[in-house]
């Protein structure tokens, strides 16, 4: 009977010992995805800013939990640290990335549409970045690949 | 005893890590100076908004802070892009000497 590759003695122990070598968390396609969508939202949210914070205040609500558990999901990803302080520094209210940006526009109402447009630029950037490390890891069929 | 072709080990890990290592360090310096020009091109264009009146004084300030964050962010991709840089090089490793120990096998 063939032994399924997967399944050979050899296959295991390579497979557990690049496991074991691993020192960053390998690509999560729901991470991936959830990245790639929340940067849309934010933006989508961001372009309301030029009116009352009040009057979407409902919809900021609703972004700011779809951030808040793409946060925990990778908060509990092992080996993930790097992806975690990227998160930070994107949601820090005390920043002036994404966090910020939400807490300055609750607390001053609406804001200029340059500045506007500016901090969407950056924190696209902020998005791209966490977006590009997540997909620079080594995905499952790569590993499986170099087997 | 089993004959593993060292010589070949050494020499595949060598190919191994130029390509990785060499391509990483690479791809970090285009991207460090990507960054740089993007900076500068902010720079000038918030510069010209402040001028007109277009943006504040606080908000110029804010995004030049934003940048600074922006900054450090790629600064922590490279360190994660380093990261799988040297776990590809180490699965790498370990495929050529296992490989080169099976071929040894009687």
């Amino acid at each position: 009977m063939k032994i399924p590759a997967l399944l050979r003695p050899t296959t295991l122990f390579l497979t557990l010992l690049l496991a074991a070598c691993s020192t960053i968390a390998p690509y999560d396609q729901e991470a991936y995805k959830t990245a790639t969508g929340l940067k849309v939202d934010a933006l989508v949210v961001m372009s309301s800013a030029t009116e009352s914070y009040s009057s979407h205040r409902a919809e900021v609500a609703r972004f700011r939990i779809a951030l808040d558990k793409a946060y925990e999901y990778d908060r509990n990803r092992p080996l993930n640290e790097i992806t975690i302080k990227l998160w930070d520094k994107l949601r820090n209210p005390d920043g002036d990335l994404l966090g910020g940006f939400l807490r300055e526009w609750q607390e001053e109402g609406a804001l200029r549409p340059k500045y506007v447009a500016h901090k969407k630029t950056q924190i696209a950037e902020g998005f791209d970045t966490l977006i590009q490390l997540e997909s620079g890891k080594i995905k499952p069929a790569e590993a499986a690949r170099q087997l | 005893m089993a004959n593993i072709d060292w010589k070949d080990i050494e020499k595949q890990t060598a190919i191994l890590a130029k390509t990785i290592l060499k391509g990483f360090a690479d791809q970090a310096v285009a991207d460090a100076r990507d960054f740089q020009k993007k900076a500068q091109a902010h720079l000038a264009e918030w510069l010209t908004d402040l001028a007109h009146g277009d943006i504040s004084q606080k908000n110029f300030e804010s995004l030049v802070r934003g940048e600074r964050d922006l900054a450090e962010m790629r600064a922590l991709k490279q360190a994660g892009l380093s990261k799988i840089a040297l776990d590809t090089f180490t699965a790498g490793f370990i495929e050529i000497v296992l490989h080169a120990a099976l071929a040894a096998l009687p």
